[in-house]
């Protein structure tokens, strides 16, 4: 229950932020693709993360139904939004496990907008919050 | 009809020399002087406010966070003439999310308004902004060369600045009808004037008001925005082409690729 509502909490912090930045922040595109509406989690192993502009990839790798992988691909604030908020290109490596909550693309494609990610230790990786950096 | 062309060419050609300003090589006093001026130099993070988001309607104003001062400026949309009313009440075609797509920056003011920091550089006869999103440079010229009276339109338009006492007044002119300038039809006589002035030793304050005879009743105050000063930061890169997955289709309805992972450079 503690770490629910701590993730609420954090939830909406993020909700927030995006909301009142509509029109500035993450404002390279519209979120057309993405459905807004809607989160879904889903559990892999970090692939590659692109630490670049305009905005950072995390790919990861998924088991699918069929006995295979998955790669799925998930878009996050660029590499000048994040490195001023503790994140590093070193962030997440490859063979990183992690849990991503996402809104998903409207297109079917495996992927969406990176709203959270979850490490096994429990540690919560978050794109928005405070500037770290003085 | 040769002896005419031959007078005309003699003419021009020393008159247009001796129009386009040329600055002079800075002298020790010129240096000195500039200590007497506030100092702006620095990183800033862009704060919440009016100005440079480009919305109408006051839309434009951003959350606060950082620790910037929570001054939801709101001010009300432009009055559009009647003729400018009727234009941006007919169907514009969705050039903004085709051009964003295609990492175009936006133009002003909205590029000083972006969730990015920017960073004043000030030298005798010039404030140089250098604008991290997109990686963009606006040049203002603080020599006394007037504004010119048929600019070429530009993203960023042409600016002079002049001091009165301490605030920076920038006036700029000459746009090009650029992708997420402004969210209503403007005519290539707008002007956009922005007062710079420090609210405290690291808070700035730009103040937006943008006028245009054809496009607006009167003046449209957008506002100020306020930036934060971080003596620790310097400019990122951003090179918006180094892995844009985004594309607009032929009816300029962006969208996002997502096949092929390895295709980012990294």
């Amino acid at each position: 229950m503690k770490r629910s509502m701590k993730f609420g909490l954090q939830a909406a912090v993020l909700a927030g932020a995006i909301a009142g930045l509509s029109g500035v922040a993450l404002a390279h595109h519209s979120f057309a693709a993405f459905d807004v509406t809607t989160e879904k989690v889903i559990t892999g192993t970090v692939k590659k993360f692109d630490y670049t502009n305009p905005h950072t990839w995390v790919w990861i790798d998924v088991a699918n139904d069929q006995g295979g992988v998955d790669t799925w691909g998930f878009e996050g604030m660029s590499p000048n939004y994040l490195g001023r908020r503790g994140w590093t290109r070193s962030t997440l490596k490859p063979g990183d496990k992690i849990t991503v909550t996402f809104r998903p693309m409207k297109d079917g494609e495996k992927g969406g907008m990176w709203v959270s990610g979850k490490r096994p230790n429990g540690e919560v990786l978050m794109m928005g919050g405070a500037i770290t950096d003085p | 009809m040769q002896i005419g062309f031959l007078a005309v060419s003699v003419v021009l050609g020393p008159f247009a020399a001796a129009q386009k300003p040329v600055r002079k090589a800075p002298t020790a006093a010129d240096w000195t002087a500039m200590s007497k001026l506030p100092d702006f130099t620095g990183v800033w993070e862009t704060g919440p406010g009016g100005g440079g988001g480009g919305r109408a309607g006051g839309r434009g104003a951003a959350a606060a966070k950082g620790g910037a001062p929570a001054v939801p400026v709101r001010p009300a949309g432009p009055s559009l003439t009647p003729a400018y009313a009727a234009k941006a009440q007919a169907p514009q075609p969705r050039a903004e999310e085709n051009e964003t797509a295609n990492c175009l920056p936006p133009g002003m003011p909205a590029i000083m308004g972006q969730p990015y920091p920017i960073e004043i550089l000030m030298t005798p006869g010039k404030v140089t902004i250098v604008i991290e999103a997109y990686t963009q440079v606006r040049h203002i010229f603080t020599d006394g060369r007037p504004l010119p009276e048929d600019p070429d339109p530009t993203f960023f338009g042409t600016s002079v600045g002049h001091w009165e006492g301490d605030t920076l007044v920038v006036e700029s002119v000459g746009f090009e009808q650029t992708p997420r300038g402004l969210s209503f039809p403007y005519s290539d006589k707008m002007k956009i004037t922005e007062r710079f002035k420090l609210a405290d030793p690291d808070t700035l304050s730009i103040e937006t008001t943008i006028s245009d005879p054809e496009a607006l009743a009167q003046p449209y105050s957008m506002g100020a925005r306020t930036f934060k000063r971080h003596r620790s930061w310097t400019i990122a890169e951003y090179i918006c082409e180094e892995n844009n997955r985004n594309f607009a289709d032929q009816n300029g309805k962006a969208g996002i690729k997502l096949s092929n992972p390895l295709a980012s450079p990294k």
